[in-house]
């Protein structure tokens, strides 16, 4: 019989956050270890913090208890779980065992499968009666974000983080990579840009302007150098950045986009909404070379409204798709805003692909809008912090580095011919 | 007082991953709970598959058990699953395996393995040490050191492990198979040398994968998940183009000896998808690189790039069939008439054909256990048999696969049927190399 949790996920996590962004380690199953207090006893004493989860009918009785050393006494919260909600109260001081054995409080007869928890207390639950239960589990409670993950999440950084510095794009064909952010008004591709500058400067910046005007405040195409801070050296590529997409004749101009990819726009280009660029502008570059083109898309949404997006917004990213397409460009998608998905916290962050509502949310987005899953990642832009997080800055350096790999991909598969204007 | 592990971050992720994306769950720790056999025991017996860890001055040791941890004086009669391992405490933190049968029995003083030819390996938790036999040193690369005195033992819980007696040769057996077949195909040479490098071009309706095949195989040969052919879920074929791709073997390695060629997608209707009459110049090898399809005309000689000239080089070496399993037991009438006339310029051109069936959903069931061919299991899907009748491809030219499309993380498994498939697509071609008649 396997050795597995009774939970489900939304439940564990439920009461993960409730605890304090933890992670539970499964000790004791009474349908597998016995029902006794020995059995029980033998495998969770000295374990550090411990919550034991009772399953009665539709409900979840629980007892969380900060110690567990069998020979000290120690206050706990009684809890009842139903559906998502929570009521506690905290009794004692007992010690552990007395939790197994006759008490006037509360204790818990396995051998019986049944407990017995005092009027008063009963009745702050809104419990009532002797109460019978089915099964038993006893899990240990760790820090998600405990001192030896972030050393890992950590030393992951200091990684990606010079993989990227020293990273040479395909066959030295460029000197920089350049992509380009897509996506509609307040996706976040503007705090994308700010995130990825304030990592590699090593404090939070601002300095591509970010607002929530309906109109956007990107108006004008940017080509943003990053400059790594500790060695001022300009970094191995360029974000673009360009006014956001909008269902309604606002936003950027569905002719600019060929312009862009070909790289025929100059920085500081200020688009007009109605009509794209021509070749008599004083930004219209003639003859562009490689390097000035637009060698990865990066698609920017937020999680939260990828779902949501209008029948024309849909039609609009499914254009330009085809455009890219024909061009050659590879792309990818960026989620934004992922730690205001349902139950994510920011310990989450560091395995966010395994949670539940990630994984509905990617799926989600490959079914409306074509992208493959692996093709899709997700992060947590800087927003309201003045100082960096870890386990934010390997989600941004991940996405970035997978970038880097697919202009690599389109600088590979670029003909010959197109390879030869760097000769020069 | 919390109770956490000494395993870093890094050694809990590469664990993770080498035994298929499980978690580790600390059920005993020496330095907490006592070094007697006893409280190890309580906190361990009854928990499923568990790992021990053994942490030294050099290197950590560990110990896979599949079963469960053996109640003090019993033990395991029959060999038990287990593999052991190791990491290096230096920079590259190698880790190395090795998958034994032994026998496992917990006495009052000791935790005894035992293998073949009377050798032991025995953990004493009173004395906190490790005697490791001589012969898995060896295998496992350690310093010889007998009886070393160890600083922790750990005891996890691995949860998420599927309980099948052959998972842990598989996974232990997985990589090696995998690299092997890497090596395979990179010292791949053509039938007596009668051209550089095999071509192999991939039909098959539209979103059956034909694309996401060749930036899988990609992936594999450079290490990472790669997206160099673009692929999408539109109702019309993203792939508009003819393509030739050559694979590098690593990074910056030579080109391997084969291209994959890949074309606009079948569609039901005429006017629709790749244009019938464009196939005998593909298979030729009058079609260059990058011809843009049109579904309505087939290529013709006044095109500037036709190959007027082709040499055996240039031609179709084998054709791969692509197809969504989950497709062919709906497939259409229009869509079996359209096959049947791509098979019949197929047949006319004598090309190699063999299928390739994607998007499988459980990989590890579609070989046998080492790997050498279909399962029985597989084999009788009904997918597989209307593939061979619909086809008139033999079974044993079938090929299973799962690109990569949804993972983020490569995998052995999905390695080997990718990899297998193109080695037996090069033997076709070589059969079909060797059947050309002297020229």
């Amino acid at each position: 019989m396997a050795v597995t949790t009774c939970l489900t996920w939304m439940q564990e996590k439920v009461l993960q956050n409730y605890f304090g962004e933890k992670q539970f380690s499964l000790l004791y199953k009474a349908s597998v270890h016995g029902f006794s207090s020995k059995g029980l006893l033998e495998r969770c004493s000295n374990q550090g913090p411990t919550i034991t989860v009772i399953y009665a009918g539709d409900y979840i009785v629980g007892v969380y208890a900060q110690n567990n050393d069998k020979e000290e006494y120690v206050f706990i919260t009684l809890f009842v779980f139903q559906e998502t909600e929570i009521s506690e109260c905290k009794i004692g001081p007992f010690q552990l065992p007395m939790v197994f054995q006759d008490n006037f409080e509360f204790y818990v007869n396995l051998e019986r499968k049944r407990m017995y928890i005092s009027p008063e207390t009963k009745e702050k639950l809104g419990l009532s009666g002797y109460i019978s239960f089915q099964e038993c589990e006893v899990f240990r409670c760790e820090d998600l974000l405990d001192k030896r993950r972030m050393e890992g999440v950590i030393e992951l950084k200091e990684k990606l983080l010079s993989a990227i510095r020293t990273y040479k794009p395909y066959g030295d064909l460029v000197h920089q990579t350049r992509i380009l952010l897509l996506g509609p008004i307040g996706a976040g591709k503007s705090s994308f840009l700010n995130s990825v500058k304030s990592i590699f400067r090593g404090h939070v910046t601002n300095q591509a302007l970010v607002g929530s005007y309906t109109c956007g405040t990107s108006d004008k195409y940017r080509t943003y150098f990053i400059n790594d801070g500790k060695n001022a050296d300009t970094l191995p590529f360029i974000l673009c950045d360009s006014l956001g997409l909008s269902e309604t004749e606002e936003g950027l101009c569905m002719g600019d986009i060929p312009y862009i990819l070909k790289g025929h726009i100059a920085d500081r280009y200020k688009f007009d909404c109605t009509k794209p660029i021509t070749p008599g502008h004083d930004n219209y570059i003639g003859s562009p070379l490689l390097k000035d083109r637009i060698h990865c898309v990066a698609f920017v949404f937020d999680a939260n409204s990828v779902e949501h997006l209008s029948k024309e917004m849909v039609s609009k990213i499914k254009r330009i798709q085809r455009e890219l397409i024909k061009c050659g460009v590879v792309h990818v998608v960026l989620l934004t805003h992922v730690d205001t998905l349902d139950m994510i916290m920011k310990g989450d962050l560091m395995d966010i692909y395994s949670c539940l509502p990630v994984k509905l949310k990617l799926e989600a987005v490959h079914r409306e809008l074509g992208f493959p899953p692996s093709n899709i990642f997700v992060v947590r832009n800087y927003t309201s912090e003045w100082e960096l997080e870890p386990v934010m800055d390997v989600l941004i350096l991940s996405a970035l580095r997978h970038m880097l790999w697919a202009a690599d991909d389109f600088l590979e598969d670029l003909p010959f011919e197109e390879t030869d204007r760097c000769v020069w | 007082m919390a109770v956490t592990t000494t395993l870093t971050w890094n050694e809990e992720r590469s664990l993770q991953k080498l035994l298929g994306n499980v978690s580790l769950r600390l059920l005993y720790k020496s330095s907490v709970h006592g070094n007697n056999i006893q409280n190890m025991n309580n906190k361990c017996i009854g928990q499923g598959p568990t790992i021990t860890m053994i942490y030294l001055p050099e290197y950590t040791f560990g110990i896979f058990i599949l079963g469960h941890y053996p109640e003090m004086g019993k033990n395991f009669k029959e060999p038990n699953n287990s593999f052991f391992f190791s990491f290096q405490k230096n920079e590259t933190m190698k880790m190395t395996t090795a998958f034994l049968n032994s026998t496992l029995e917990i006495t009052s003083e000791d935790l005894r393995f035992d293998f073949a030819k009377f050798q032991s390996l025995y953990i004493s938790p009173r004395s906190e040490k490790i005697c490791i036999p001589e012969f898995l040193e060896e295998e496992l690369g350690l310093t010889s050191d007998l009886s070393c005195r160890y600083s922790e033992c750990e005891v996890f819980r691995v949860e998420g492990i599927k309980d099948d007696a052959g998972y842990i040769s598989r996974i232990t057996e997985a990589t090696q198979h995998r690299n092997s077949l890497l090596e395979d195909l990179r010292d791949y040479k053509p039938y007596a040398d009668l051209v550089s490098e095999i071509r192999i071009l991939l039909l098959g309706p539209v979103g059956s994968g034909k694309s996401s095949f060749f930036n899988s195989v990609k992936s594999i040969f450079q290490g990472r998940l790669t997206r160099q052919a673009i692929v999408g879920s539109d109702i019309t074929s993203i792939t508009e183009q003819y393509r030739i791709y050559s694979i590098k073997y690593g990074i910056d390695g030579e080109s391997l000896p084969f291209k994959l060629c890949d074309s606009m997608g079948l569609g039901e209707k005429e006017g629709v998808g790749l244009c019938v009459d464009d196939i005998p110049h593909i298979l030729k090898g009058c079609m260059p690189d990058r011809y843009q399809f049109s579904p309505h005309k087939p290529i013709t000689p006044k095109h500037p790039a036709f190959i007027t000239s082709p040499s055996l080089k240039d031609g179709i070496h084998c054709v791969a069939y692509v197809f969504d399993i989950n497709s062919m037991d709906s497939l259409s009438f229009a869509m079996r008439a359209k096959l049947i006339q791509v098979q019949k310029e197929v047949l006319n051109h004598g090309v190699a054909q063999v299928a390739l069936l994607t998007k499988v959903k459980n990989s590890n069931e579609v070989l046998e256990n080492n790997f050498s061919k279909m399962s029985k299991s597989m084999i009788s899907q009904s997918q597989i048999i209307i593939a061979s009748e619909l086809l008139g491809v033999p079974i044993s030219k079938i090929f299973v696969v799962e690109n990569y499309a949804s993972e983020r993380e490569m995998d052995p498994v999905k390695d080997i049927l990718i990899l297998s498939a193109l080695k037996q697509m090069l033997r076709a071609a070589d059969d079909f190399l060797e059947d050309l008649p002297l020229e």
